[in-house]
């Protein structure tokens, strides 16, 4: 069976006609991985016995007639998820053996639907990153070009949809870690509305930036998976209890008459040349479709990296000190508590998580608080305003997902600034709780894909997925050649 | 970035750096705190009142106790004695 | 050079809720190590804090109370050090929108009223214990105790003497216990105080420099350590030395301070907004529903059992000071409406019992309407007022009032004939007295009285004695 072409309907279809059964589909992707992953390391851990037990039971609710949208369906899971009895390591040495004694919100309710999960896939390390490069294990590799990055942080997640290693896959989303890495890998991505998804479970990097997504095939797809994975949770205080809708009801919608917004300030000087052709050029399909386009500006963006950086560092400098090898964790040594723990912290994190809690200590330490910490917090205000005046004239947002493609290996993902100022296009979403989409828009001389991002109103993930839907319609979609 | 501001961040991050490790992260530093010294460029301020991520009072979790969690499964992750977590002697 | 002492406290007091602050533990004192626990309070990764609605009603209630302002908005933030006995490595707790500001409690010492500022209150989370193992050089750290809820409350140095601070903490303490939020045990750390002190010159412009004395947990311990600070602050000044401004531990067994390694070396805490608690907006209706239900405070009963019950000042302050007794004098008074009998026979005799150690006032194993059943005994004649010390103390072990009078044969047998008998031989053997009473001299009635009393020795009620003496007087 051909995977690369298969959607969560396709393959709903099939299993429900039992033209294919859960176990033998289990066993197409897992076999898939096995044989490509060795070069590709996506996966941090394999699950391939709890996945076919899984896929059994699948079976059987298949044959009763008990299917729910997503039984039998194989996902990857991001490791920095909690799966209970199963390894979760944030792809950091600190978590190498840490077994979560419980299952994160998200991956509870998959569980209630049935789905097979093939195993806990790559990332940077806590998340903090854009290349999947800083973990410790699994340095994954971009599907379309293994000399490349997959993007990141949840690289794993969006190469191994692109790899075809499974239909679906789940991320975590802080400043753009579906969006960049599905960008990067040529599939999609889509960050939900801060709160449509509980964060119980998911290992806090910055608590209020943090979403849990989808990472999948196409924009429909997405909206399968987020169904599934949406609602208030009582374990997260910051999930909100929104009326129960399906974010695939506007799916085939005619577009007409709908206001896309460009702000200028994505499409600067500083974004590469073919990924700004290829985002105009989706636009002016969209008019083609009836779309009406709309010039604005968000005149804060410059300072917007700044200001996620100073406040998704300081909340992951609070938020990482709990790991002090005493309760779970790589376990340092020393003959004081001061010893043991910093011999621990050193130890188990790596360059880049430790350089982003340095400098959320900074951000927050006394004397600098307000200039820095509070200010951003202050330009997290204005770039809320902005928005808002924004989607005043405008249904979605379309912009870039990236100012580049996949870059090479070894490029620029040791140099911290550069790597900062590349999450240009991806982190004013997260500050202002947004949702957004990254699907792909074309695709570089070199073959790389190229990433557009649809950024829509609070709660309206529906609208999103149509309008990625509709592009995607008649987008001339490739493969990897995994 | 001096050595003295860096010192105190270890301290606060409770990070151990080589000497060489830590002549190579203070510059680093130094850039990203370059960037962030962007914010300081805008005047704008901060009203904690005007997040409204705000929540009513009726929207609390109700008191209700439940059963807790085995202790040997919260322990799992480590080497327990007497069901306790173990740590360095802590100076009275 | 005369030094005057200045004092601000910090109080912590422990919520009774059922569950902790941010998860559905029990919050029960003590339980196996780490047996009320779970992911969210043992700080596992990927978990959040889920706030308890009945630790704001009851923080809110304090504030009530103490006469503080309401803050409409309130929010929580991180207090982040590393201590083993902190899991997350931060403590949730208050820092600029705490739930309650402002406020005052006035305090009576040496029969003079003073007015104590409290400066805020807010709420926050314990932290666990940590068990010092010496054979093995380690400690254990148990987390029962970890999200338990704590309001702290933070008075202005508005304090001068030992004195001063121990009649406010008993005041804070009991009307924390009246309002129903603390049980106010002390045994159990359910309240701890920190003591900031400062000695300088009185009506010196500026204050000297402070020491801090942590974790006072008990009334005797508060007193001696700031006792024992005023005497070693002073000694400093006087021999011309410097006061170091530095957190202290006071030492029960040598009654001394001494300094307390610090948390954290530099204090710098880095507080921020805790991005997994959404803050909170009250509503005027919401407030006024949770101001309306809070009992009535220990100076209220006090007025009520005085104005009302016509007890004596004196008693209904007994009776208050402690709120099991008010509470268990309520629910007598309920069963038998005595006020004034029922309050006497506890002020009189059980405290007597509770103070031998014979029985506890906090866990009160008597059942208030038995009790009350006791009092309605002597008051309607079944057995007399002398009679109640002996069935209390059967009481205490576990019997009814009426198994009690039955078993030591403590009924008045009402002997109509022995009476009659009786009041006849004691007239005929006092002729004079029964003439000068049938002359209008009534006040001998009395000592007739005590005649017949004496010879029936209990067998009558002195109400009936009293019937038929008159009687037969009159005749």
């Amino acid at each position: 069976m051909e995977l690369k072409q298969q959607t969560l309907s396709s393959l709903r279809a099939m299993l429900d006609s039992k033209q294919i059964s859960a176990t033998e589909l289990c066993k197409e992707y897992t076999d898939r991985i096995k044989q490509k992953d060795g070069e590709l390391q996506s996966f941090i851990t394999l699950c391939e016995d709890e996945a076919l037990a899984n896929a059994k039971k699948a079976d059987e609710l298949i044959a009763k007639g008990e299917a729910k949208p997503l039984t039998g369906i194989p996902f990857a899971v991001k490791d920095n998820i909690c799966t209970d009895g199963i390894r979760t390591t944030c792809a950091s040495k600190m978590l190498e053996s840490f077994i979560p004694p419980y299952d994160a919100c998200v991956t509870e309710k998959l569980k209630g639907e049935n789905y097979v999960l093939l195993g806990k896939v790559s990332m940077d390390e806590f998340a903090m990153g854009g290349s999947t490069q800083t973990g410790a294990f699994a340095r994954t590799k971009n599907p379309f070009d293994l000399n490349r990055v997959p993007g990141g942080s949840s690289g794993g997640s969006a190469a191994a949809v692109s790899a075809a290693f499974a239909p679906a896959a789940i991320g975590s989303d802080t400043g753009g870690s579906i969006r960049q890495p599905a960008s990067f890998c040529g599939v999609t991505g889509l960050k939900p509305t801060y709160g449509r998804v509980s964060r119980y479970g998911l290992v806090a990097f910055a608590s209020s930036l943090d979403q849990i997504g989808p990472i999948a095939n196409n924009a429909a797809d997405c909206g399968v998976v987020l169904n599934a994975i949406c609602g208030k949770d009582s374990r997260d205080a910051t999930s909100v209890n929104m009326p129960a809708e399906d974010f695939t009801a506007k799916l085939g919608n005619d577009i007409k008459g709908m206001k896309i917004a460009l702000p200028d300030e994505f499409f600067s000087d500083s974004t590469d040349e073919e990924v700004k052709n290829a985002v105009l050029s989706a636009a002016k399909e969209y008019e083609k479709l009836g779309a009406e386009l709309v010039k604005c500006s968000m005149s804060s963006l410059k300072y917007a990296v700044s200001a996620y950086y100073l406040i998704a560092s300081a909340e992951a400098a609070s938020n990482l000190s709990r790991f002090d090898g005493i309760k779970y964790g790589l376990r340092g040594e020393g003959r004081t508590f001061e010893e043991m723990i910093r011999d621990s912290r050193t130890r188990g994190f790596g360059n880049e998580v430790k350089r982003r809690i340095l400098l959320g200590n900074y951000a927050l330490s006394s004397g600098y608080y307000d200039a820095y910490y509070r200010k951003a917090l202050a330009l997290k205000q204005q770039i809320i305003r902005e928005y808002s005046q924004i989607f005043g004239t405008a249904d979605v947002i379309l912009t870039p997902t990236a100012p580049t493609v996949a870059y090479k290996i070894g490029e620029q993902e040791t140099d911290p600034v550069k790597m900062y100022l590349a999450d240009i296009c991806t982190v004013t979403v997260n500050i202002a709780s947004l949702p957004a989409i990254s699907t792909p828009c074309g695709y570089n001389k070199d073959g790389m894909p190229i990433g557009m991002s649809l950024i829509g109103k609070k709660w309206d993930e529906a609208t999103l997925i149509q309008t990625a839907d509709a592009f995607e319609k008649d987008f001339d979609r490739r493969y990897s050649n995994v | 970035m001096d050595t003295k501001t860096i010192a105190h961040l270890c301290d606060l991050s409770k990070l151990n750096y080589t000497d060489e490790g830590i002549e190579k992260v203070m510059g680093e530093m130094e850039e990203i705190i370059k960037l962030m010294d962007r914010v300081k460029e805008i005047d704008v301020t901060y009203d904690d009142t005007a997040d409204n991520n705000s929540i009513s009072y009726d929207m609390l979790r109700k008191d209700e106790a439940k059963p807790s969690f085995p202790a040997e499964k919260l322990l799992s992750n480590t080497e327990p004695a007497e069901n306790c977590y173990v740590v360095p002697k802590m100076v009275e | 050079m005369k030094l005057y002492p200045t004092i601000g406290l910090e109080i912590h007091a422990e919520l009774t809720t059922n569950s902790k602050v941010f998860c559905t533990c029990s919050a029960q004192f003590g339980g196996e190590p780490n047996s009320r626990c779970c992911p969210v309070c043992s700080g596992l990764p990927g978990t959040l804090p889920v706030l308890n609605a009945k630790a704001v009603e009851y923080i809110i209630k304090a504030g009530y109370i103490m006469n503080c302002d309401i803050s409409r908005f309130t929010k929580w933030d991180r207090k982040n050090y590393f201590y083993p006995d902190l899991p997350k490595a931060y403590q949730i707790s208050q820092m600029p929108r705490p739930v309650c500001l402002g406020g005052h409690v006035n305090v009576e010492v040496d029969g003079e009223t003073r007015t104590m500022r409290i400066n805020r209150i807010h709420l926050e989370e314990d932290a666990g214990k940590l068990v010092h193992d010496d054979s093995m050089r380690v400690s254990l750290a148990d987390y029962n105790r970890c999200g338990i809820p704590l309001i702290e409350i933070v008075t202005e140095p508005d304090f001068h003497s030992a004195a001063e601070v121990v009649a406010f903490f008993e005041k804070i303490r009991l009307m924390l216990q009246y309002a129903g939020v603390c049980d106010g045990r002390l045994e159990q750390g359910s309240m701890r105080c920190d003591v900031n002190i400062s000695l300088a010159e009185k009506n010196f412009d500026t204050l000297g420099t402070r020491t801090e004395v942590k974790n006072l947990n008990s009334l005797r311990s508060i007193q001696r350590a700031i006792e024992y600070e005023i005497y070693r602050q002073t000694e400093l000044i006087e021999n011309g030395e410097r006061v170091v401004q530095e957190t202290l531990h006071f030492n029960d067994a040598t009654g001394e301070t001494s300094s307390l390694r610090s948390k954290e070396d530099a204090h710098d805490y880095r507080y921020f907004p805790d991005p997994d608690i959404p803050p909170i907006i009250f509503t005027e209706e919401e407030l006024a529903a949770i101001k309306a239900d809070i009992p009535e405070m220990p100076e209220m009963r006090v007025k009520r059992y005085t104005e009302q019950y016509g007890i004596s000042a004196a008693d209904a302050k007994i009776l208050t000071d402690t709120k099991s007794i008010s509470d268990f004098f309520e629910s007598a008074v309920k069963a038998y409406n005595a006020p004034k009998a029922i309050g006497t026979f506890i002020v009189v005799e059980l405290m007597r019992r509770i103070n031998l150690g014979e029985i506890s006032a906090e866990d009160m194993t008597l059942d208030p309407a038995d009790f009350a059943h006791l009092i309605e005994l002597a008051e309607t004649g079944k057995i007399s007022k002398d009679s109640r010390k002996i069935i209390l103390r059967d009481m205490i072990d576990g019997k009814t009032a009426e198994r009690s009078a039955e078993d030591n044969n403590l009924w008045i047998k009402e002997d109509n004939e022995l009476l009659e008998k009786t009041i006849d031989e004691i007239m005929a053997a006092n002729p004079k007295a029964v003439e000068q009473y049938r002359n209008g001299e009534t006040k001998v009635f009395g000592f007739l009285m005590g005649q017949c009393g004496k010879a029936l020795k209990g067998a009558a009620a002195p109400a009936s004695i009293k019937t038929m003496l008159e009687q037969k007087l009159k005749q």
